[in-house]
């Protein structure tokens, strides 16, 4: 910053150096002109090239009183009489040649020369005289002593005249040298003032430089200084991308072991409680509930803040999507006392393009806003076509309303309407912030007008196309399986882990459900032509046929077999995953370890049984939870043991340890020959069953050597690997779940 | 020239005047008739024209002016201050170039020659631009031998500047007698 803080400082003195540099230079050129001026004038003036004239008038004088003497002479000794009007033409040039020099300016000028005065007065004296033969009026006739007189008279003059001519002429020799002299003093004058001129100009160019040099620097700091303002926005704009992305990751990191906590305490439930019991499990699974709740805001946010989050319209029925919402509503509607109205206009299409989960979750918070901040009266729902097509729900409700003041920060993050200590209401206060941003990625918005005292009402305008109603094959089965009756599902099981396949009939069987196993996707379409299944559960990665191409064998197949609802089960959760598997066909998503009431709502879902609602809960999204216990995935465990029993669960252990010598060899073969793809589908295949047995470490470490991809990486990944497994297995054993 | 036959003068002379003329937008019919019939001096003559003289009234092609004649060519007049005089001066006269079409003549170089024997040419662009003059008043006077008369060469040196120097103050002839038309 000094380099912008010195031009800045000397920048006041240039303006100062600059005029004062102009003045001179102005000041030199007015001197300038004034010379040249003079010099014009000098040289300008009639009366110099008069008096440079004098010298020879005053030859011509003489020359013409020769002229005339000779004439007269002639005159005189000529045979004839003299030509008087010749005679008289001669002495009218020669009066006519006194003129030039008897004035004052020629007195002022042969001032010096003495001659001058007589010299004149003697020609005036000749003049007066000789006018009297050969003037105007001539008195005397022209006899030889006239004309003889005349000749004396001219004579007389010869040598004053000769004089006077001689004194001219150096007279006016002196006169220029003289104004040679001036015009050389000039010149000099005028070469001394062209030459401070251009030192002026010198030195005015050296300050315009030196300004513009200034100027050039504090451009440069400026472009630099914005550079850097841009690096620093790019920064903080990356840190804080980086942050909403750990967010939206410990967000899921959290949720995962609570899934976990939600579904031991469904299974508490059914475990005999007594009543006081059932009463804290009740408050615990609200308190747990609503804990999921603001981690999902929070997720949702931090999804929408990095630009995670992306709508997926799909045909939808409008109708249903209300009603279902209505049904939601009704109870906690009813539990505060509240009348609910739902109103959906007639001309309110039915078969639209939309993304139900998201729409829901709008309709859902803007609601339970309503019911939550109204203590009496009633809230409603009303759908209706608005302009443009857009589909337009109004959210009234009678409760506190908000002041002016309060509505204009109602969307911002953090802003309660009830904003007091108290805070009487739960919430993140991240609801209508969601709202409204979901509403915007559907291309629509979220208004409010609301009443101190009167109520509010939330209209939420959204762009959603209409569409013809679907054929039944484009249905979500949820739609079509909805009248199945409950009952048993015969479930078929393409999965190429023997610990995963026992794990899996060890769950399956809890649940009741008939179950067909087989080993790798081409096992599993070969079941498919020959039985008739409710369910197909399917691993993504088997040797073989893997889980993409044998789901889209099975979607070749003429219906009902082509149309059987497939869960893809998977250790990995990347959206990529999600997206080839529902490209391939496949319905829904279960991330590894399959916990048991994941599998229960999956498969009641899919299949339609049940009336399982879409829990925002479904299918934990990382395969990889972490917590303080490195070794264990405590909450898997506890899930697994429960579910399956603590004998069978150590029974799956077991088989899972006693084939890890042969698992390393093979890896380790495939290491060496360099074969990428065995390699892979051995670690995964182990990972899988590494965290359905909540074998964290284990599962760890066969994701790294998955992923190596070099034959040294793998080795050393391969040695982590026998490491987890050896400090994994006497775990087990230290802690009882397995026998030693 | 005066000895080139005749038959070509009628046609050739009017055309190349006709059309000096109307570029210097004077009227035609005046140097026209001026030319067609240059009467021969009843007065004592001022001026002698020699050289290319188309029509001349005197003999061997030469033309001649009493001052009766040069006053029926058109006149002009100006103020102007000379190196001669202290005080600006009035002269009125005749400007060469018409003096000139008044014996059929394009303006051209001319050799000046004075009562006292000076001579100065004056070239033809002092006689094409309007420029010299030749005045035959001062003052609206006649002048006399004795006040550098009766005929004068003079510029207009008040107005252009350009014509204050040496050589233009030499080309002022006094005591003019006689114009050779190179």
């Amino acid at each position: 910053m000094t380099d912008a803080v010195e031009p800045m400082a000397e920048r006041p003195q240039s303006p100062l150096w600059l005029l004062i540099a102009s003045a001179a230079l102005a000041i030199v050129l007015l001197a300038v002109a004034y010379v040249q001026w003079r010099q014009y004038q000098l040289l300008d003036s009639a009366t110099h090239y008069q008096n440079d004239a004098l010298g020879w008038s005053f030859s011509q004088l003489e020359t013409e009183q020769l002229r005339l003497r000779n004439q007269v002479q002639a005159g005189l000794q000529g045979p004839k009489p003299p030509d008087r009007e010749a005679l008289q033409l001669r002495y009218d040039i020669f009066v006519s040649r006194i003129g030039l020099i008897d004035h004052q300016r020629a007195a002022r000028i042969m001032a010096d020369q003495r001659s001058y005065a007589p010299a004149i007065a003697l020609v005036r004296a000749f003049v007066a005289d000789a006018d009297r033969l050969l003037g105007e009026k001539p008195t005397e006739a022209l006899t030889p002593q006239t004309l003889q007189q005349l000749l004396d008279g001219l004579d007389a003059l010869t040598v004053p005249l000769h004089d006077l001519s001689l004194g001219a002429s150096h007279l006016l020799y002196e006169r220029a040298t003289q104004r040679n002299s001036a015009v050389r003093q000039q010149s000099v004058l005028s070469l001394a003032l062209t030459l401070s001129q251009c030192v002026l100009l010198l030195v005015l160019t050296v300050i315009v430089l030196t300004q513009l040099r200034t100027l050039n620097e504090r451009r440069k700091n400026l472009e630099a200084l914005a550079d850097n303002l841009h690096a620093a926005r790019i920064e903080a704009e990356t840190a804080n991308r980086a942050k909403s992305v750990f967010l939206a990751n410990m967000s899921h990191e959290i949720r995962t072991p609570f899934h976990g906590l939600l579904g031991m305490m469904s299974l508490l439930q059914d475990t005999g409680l007594n009543a006081q019991q059932q009463s804290f499990l009740l408050t615990a699974k609200e308190s747990a509930n609503h804990l999921l709740a603001i981690l999902n805001d929070i997720l949702d946010i931090s999804q929408l803040e990095s630009g995670k989050l992306q709508v997926q319209p799909e045909t939808m029925e409008l109708p249903l999507l209300v009603a279902q919402v209505e049904a939601l509503m009704r109870v906690q509607a009813q539990s505060k006392g509240l009348a609910l109205s739902v109103q959906l206009e007639p001309d309110v299409p039915r078969w639209v393009r939309a993304d139900a989960t998201r729409l829901k979750q709008i309709l859902f918070n803007l609601l339970s806003n309503a019911v939550k901040f109204s203590e009496a009266g009633s809230v409603g729902l009303r759908v209706a076509t608005g302009f443009g097509g857009r589909i337009i729900f109004s959210i009234s409700d009678t409760g506190v309303g908000m002041d002016a003041k309060t509505l204009e920060r109602l969307f911002q993050r953090f802003m309660r309407a009830d904003d007091s200590p108290s805070r009487r209401q739960g919430g993140t206060g991240l609801g209508l912030e969601i709202s409204r941003d979901l509403a915007r990625l559907m291309g629509g918005d979220i208004t409010v007008q609301s009443e101190i005292g009167r109520g509010s009402v939330f209209t939420v305008a959204l762009p959603l196309p209409a569409t013809a109603a679907p054929t039944p094959a484009q249905l979500a089965p949820e739609t079509v399986a909805a009248v199945r009756t409950p009952g048993p599902l015969r479930v078929l099981v393409a999965e190429d882990h023997p610990v995963n396949r026992a794990y899996l009939e060890a769950v399956l069987d809890k649940l009741g459900h008939d179950a067909v196993f087989k080993e790798d996707g081409d096992g599993a379409v070969r079941a498919m032509h020959m039985h008739e299944f409710d369910v197909v559960l399917m691993d993504l990665h088997m040797p073989g046929m893997d889980g993409f191409a044998a789901a889209r064998a099975i979607r070749s197949m003429p219906p009902p077999r082509g149309r059987v609802p497939i869960i893809a089960l998977t250790a990995d959760a990347f959206q990529a995953s999600r997206d080839l598997a529902r490209q391939a066909g496949m319905d829904g998503f279960l991330t590894k370890p399959a916990h048991l009431p994941q599998l229960r709502e999956a498969l009641e879902r899919h299949s339609g049984i049940g009336k399982a609602p879409p829990s925002p809960a479904a299918a934990p999204r990382s395969p990889q939870p972490q917590s303080a216990d490195e070794i264990f995935d405590p909450a898997t465990v506890d899930d697994a043991r429960q579910a399956l029993s603590p004998i069978v669960y150590a029974d799956l252990l077991a088989r899972f340890f006693s084939d890890q010598p042969e698992a390393l060899t093979t890896l380790r073969g495939a290491a060496r020959s360099a074969n990428q793809a065995a390699l892979h589908a051995q670690a995964h295949s182990l990972k899988g069953a590494a965290l359905n047995l909540g074998l964290r470490a284990v599962a760890d470490a066969a994701q790294l050597v998955q992923s190596a991809t070099a034959a040294g990486e793998a080795n050393g990944h391969i040695e982590t690997l026998e490491h987890a497994l050896a400090r994994s297995r006497a775990h087990c054993i230290r802690d009882g779940l397995l026998p030693g | 020239m005066s000895s080139l036959p005749l038959p070509l003068r009628p046609v050739a002379v009017p055309m190349r005047r006709r059309l000096v003329a109307a570029a210097l937008g004077w009227p035609l019919a005046l140097s026209a008739g001026a030319a067609a019939a240059l009467d021969p001096p009843s007065g004592k003559v001022v001026l002698t024209l020699t050289g290319k003289v188309s029509s001349g009234n005197g003999p061997d092609g030469t033309a001649t002016f009493d001052m009766a004649l040069l006053e029926r060519l058109p006149r002009h007049s100006f103020a102007t201050r000379t190196p001669w005089y202290p005080n600006p001066r009035r002269f009125t006269g005749v400007l060469l170039r018409d003096l000139l079409g008044a014996v059929g003549s394009a303006p051209a170089r001319l050799n000046a020659m004075a009562l006292n024997d000076y001579r100065v040419e004056i070239p033809a662009e002092d006689v094409a631009r309007g420029e010299a003059m030749l005045a035959y008043l001062l003052d609206d006077q006649p002048m006399s031998v004795r006040e550098k008369g009766p005929l004068v060469i003079i510029y207009p040196f008040d107005d252009k500047p350009e014509l204050r120097s040496a050589v233009h103050y030499s080309r002022a002839i006094w005591q003019l007698r006689a114009l050779d038309i190179q």
